[in-house]
């Protein structure tokens, strides 16, 4: 295959992305594990012994019986009397998917995962390997050969159409959607079908009588600004097949740690000095969790010893930590329970277990709480802030600050300076749009 | 030493001693089992040094014989291997017999073991109590009492005094409190006997939960005497010993809120079951928190998201709810602990805001309390 050739198959100004979605993933997984439960209505379901253990997900086979995720079981039961029912085994299910998304970075760097079990790709630069409509079948074909796992994949110029697609035809499906094919394919459909658009907001929309995805192509911008915030400009832009996100690779979901470590000029023994390199190398990690916005669940310091003995030892914590302060003490406290005392020649501080800012939580102590308390009503407003005008309209100034630091002489141990770069040219886009 | 005994009694007499027993002691001889016959009957004694335990098996009761004393005497036996042998003896009826040098043989049918025991002398004395002053609760009250509270300790040794429940007695009333700084249980209950006296301890919860364990189910009154640096819990046959905790107990009094912004009235059981189900997917999350948000028209709607694995949304119809409109996140496991513990089919929560601690009682009784910290999210 030529790929001049195929260069022509891609469209010249724009993107090609797919979203691949694996189909009833958890069923999928154990049918892959043990074959005699294929073509049998299987159900993964939290405490199957229970009666009150809801279906998580469930068989194609399973569907045509009427069980549905979230049902209760005594109710799927009902349903289909032969319906199997294990319990989740959420390690197999972690390696079938990060082994699924290896595949995916084998046709393009440019791979997002969204969930446990689906992702965008974008394979704008990927002729080399064939066509769009080759590169899916390619995708879904080694999945299935290499996982035994069916998936669905929508073709399309944009995240959103790509989603749409890929929600087509289930399961192993292969879906391209161009944005002229929009009104034709998305606009007689209703508006919950929309991705983004849920129960409660397709109930506002029909109160402004606005039923299908093609009603809020074409709304009225001042009305679904007033009845649904920003958010509602967005989703007519989407209705009209536009959307302007881009796939990042570096979403936090796949990012595993962060660490600085420094080798001293000197052997150091003194233990308020060490002390101190900590302090510092605390202070570089927080900085660097702030730039990508997330906290984390677990620290880990890093000894070598001058006879280059190394040890590393981590603790998790009861609730994340996000600053100098906190990753400090943390890493002091490490380090005080297992230094040896002798003469020490590097030193690291590693956060593990990430989470986005916006997924973390903080267990409030009985007799420390009033201090997150004060800060209540401010914490209101910004969520009211955000609900009205989008995400980002408003941080905390901690997020702005440091931004310019340089990376220094320390080794890095997760090379996140693409990442900055990528910010950089985020921030530069955002202030042209 | 020579006594015949029921194997089921002596059964029972070791598994309650063993309770006490542990194999991580600084003092060896306490890896073993006391036993002392006389003429009344036969008591075994088990002791970690933190806690110790006397049972003591009588030489008859209701008319029946237990305990055939051939000859009064004592002996320290390993608890591990006395246990596994008395537990697997193939008879009802089992001999034991300490001959020359401390051997000591234990017969039963055609079996016969022969065991090195360790000389009762050096067994160190349980605590010294004197009982004046003394109050008494109902086993099955007492039971009660621990239950509802113990599992609220602190199980992490920054506060030590926070792995205690704070036991106090005032104008006849026991209140039993127990928090690990991000939930707390209250329990109290009046007392029969008048002149109880004042005490403020704080007992480990470790032997509460082993107390609980050992007593059944009656109402049988348990006599309690608190010392200075002990707690004796007295039932018929049974002298449970435990060390207190030392040192201050936070005056929890006051961290109780009294007023409320938000009040919700539910049934316990589908208020639990929400939750339960809400936590299927969170547990598996790193924090297993879900999300409780009030709606117009008694709406109760229970959720959570682990972006990972999926969300669950559920709406319960209350009871009522009252005062402001409210988003709240906790741990389901702090939630699922505390409404196990109260009794009463309907609940009452009253929260001061989302940051705020909030109170579940149930509805019409003041005698039980969970208080439980939310989880703030960003």
């Amino acid at each position: 295959m030529g790929s001049v050739n195929m260069k022509e198959m891609y469209p010249k100004n724009g993107h090609v992305i797919l979203h691949v979605d694996m189909n009833s993933f958890y069923a999928s997984v154990e049918m892959a594990y043990d074959p005699a439960l294929k073509g049998k209505p299987l159900a993964i379901a939290g405490n199957p012994e229970e009666r009150r253990g809801i279906i998580v997900t469930c068989s194609y086979e399973a569907r045509k019986f009427g069980v549905k995720t979230t049902m209760p079981l005594w109710e799927a039961k009902k349903l289909c009397p032969d319906l199997i029912i294990m319990r989740p085994n959420f390690d197999r299910y972690r390696t079938a998917s990060s082994v699924m998304f290896d595949i995916l970075r084998q046709y393009s760097e440019l791979v997002e995962p969204v969930s446990i079990d689906e992702g965008y790709v974008d394979i704008t630069d990927s002729y080399p390997y064939g066509s769009p409509i080759e590169i899916a079948k390619s995708v879904q074909e080694r999945i299935l050969d290499q996982l035994d796992l069916p998936c669905s994949i929508g073709v399309a110029p944009n995240k959103f159409l790509a989603k749409m697609a890929s929600d087509m035809k289930k399961p192993m499906g292969i879906t391209i959607l161009r944005k002229r094919d929009v009104p034709i394919v998305l606009w007689p459909l209703d508006a919950e079908e929309m991705h983004g658009v849920g129960k409660k907001t397709a109930e506002k929309l029909n109160t402004i009588g606005i039923k299908t995805i093609g009603e809020l192509a074409n709304a009225e911008e001042m009305q679904l600004k007033a009845l649904l915030g920003i958010n509602g400009i967005r989703l007519k832009e989407r209705a009209n097949g536009n959307d302007k996100r881009t796939v990042d690779p570096d979403s936090v979901y796949d990012f595993k740690s962060i660490g600085n470590s420094t080798t001293l000029p000197r052997d150091v023994s003194n233990q308020r000095e060490l002390y101190e390199i900590i302090g510092k190398l605390a202070g570089q990690v927080a900085a660097r969790m702030r730039r990508k916005k997330v906290v984390a669940a677990n620290i880990g310091i890093t000894i070598r010893y001058k006879d280059r003995k190394t040890i590393t030892r981590s603790k998790k914590l009861l609730n994340t930590v996000r600053n100098e302060k906190e990753i400090s003490v943390a890493a002091r406290e490490l380090f005080g329970k297992h230094w040896n005392g002798d003469s020490v020649r590097l030193l690291g501080v590693t956060a593990t277990d990430l989470l986005v800012e916006d997924s973390a939580v903080k267990q409030l102590d009985l007799f420390s709480y009033e201090e997150d308390a004060k800060k209540e009503p401010l914490h209101n407003t910004m969520s009211k802030l955000r609900e009205k005008y989008g995400t980002n309209i408003i941080e905390s100034a901690g997020g702005y600050l440091n931004q310019q630091t340089k990376p220094g002489n320390d080794t890095s141990f997760n090379k996140d300076f693409l990442h900055q770069k990528k910010q950089r040219d985020h921030l530069e886009k955002k202030q042209k749009d | 030493m020579k006594f015949i005994i029921q194997r089921d009694h002596l059964l029972q007499s070791v598994q309650d001693v063993m309770k006490a027993v542990t194999s991580r002691t600084t003092i060896p001889i306490l890896t073993g089992i006391k036993i002392v016959a006389t003429e009344e009957g036969v008591t075994l004694t088990g002791s970690d040094s933190d806690i110790s335990i006397e049972s003591f098996i009588p030489k008859e009761e209701d008319g029946t014989e237990i305990v055939e004393i051939r000859k009064p005497g004592a002996i320290v036996l390993q608890a591990r291997f006395f246990s596994d042998i008395v537990k697997k003896l193939p008879t009802d009826i089992v001999e034991i017999e300490v001959e020359n040098h401390l051997q000591t043989v234990i017969r039963s049918g055609k079996s016969e073991f022969n065991l090195n025991g360790l000389d009762a002398e050096e067994y160190p004395h349980l605590p010294q109590i004197s009982e004046e002053n003394m109050f008494s609760v109902p086993t099955d009250l007492l039971k009660a009492l621990i239950r509802q509270t113990v599992f609220a300790v602190s199980t992490s040794e920054t506060r030590p005094i926070l792995t205690g429940v704070n036991w106090k007695v005032e104008n006849s009333e026991l209140t039993c409190i127990a928090t690990d700084s991000h939930r707390l249980a209250l329990r109290k209950a009046r007392l029969a006997s008048e002149n109880t006296g004042t005490y403020n301890v704080v007992i480990p919860g470790k032997s509460l939960t082993e107390l609980s364990k050992i007593l059944d189910d009656t109402s049988d009154v348990i006599d309690i005497v608190i010392t200075e640096n002990q707690v004796l819990f007295k039932a018929k046959h049974l002298l449970f010993f435990s060390r207190l905790l030392e040192g201050n107990y936070p005056d929890t009094g006051r961290l109780i809120p009294n007023e409320s912004k938000t009040e919700i009235v539910t049934l316990t059981k589908e208020f639990l079951q929400a939750v339960d189900r809400a936590s299927l997917l969170a547990r598996e999350g790193r924090n297993n928190v879900v999300k409780l948000s009030t709606f117009d028209g008694g709406v109760i709607e229970v959720s959570s998201n682990t972006p990972e694995i999926g969300k669950v949304i559920e709406e319960i119809q209350s009871q009522s709810i009252e005062g402001e409109e409210l988003k709240i996140s906790f741990s389901a496991k702090y939630m699922m602990d505390a409404l196990k513990a109260l009794e009463g089919t309907e609940i009452q929560v009253s929260f001061t805001g989302a940051m705020r601690p909030f109170v579940i009682r149930p509805l019409h009784d003041d005698s039980i309390l969970q208080l439980i910290l939310p989880v703030r999210t960003y």
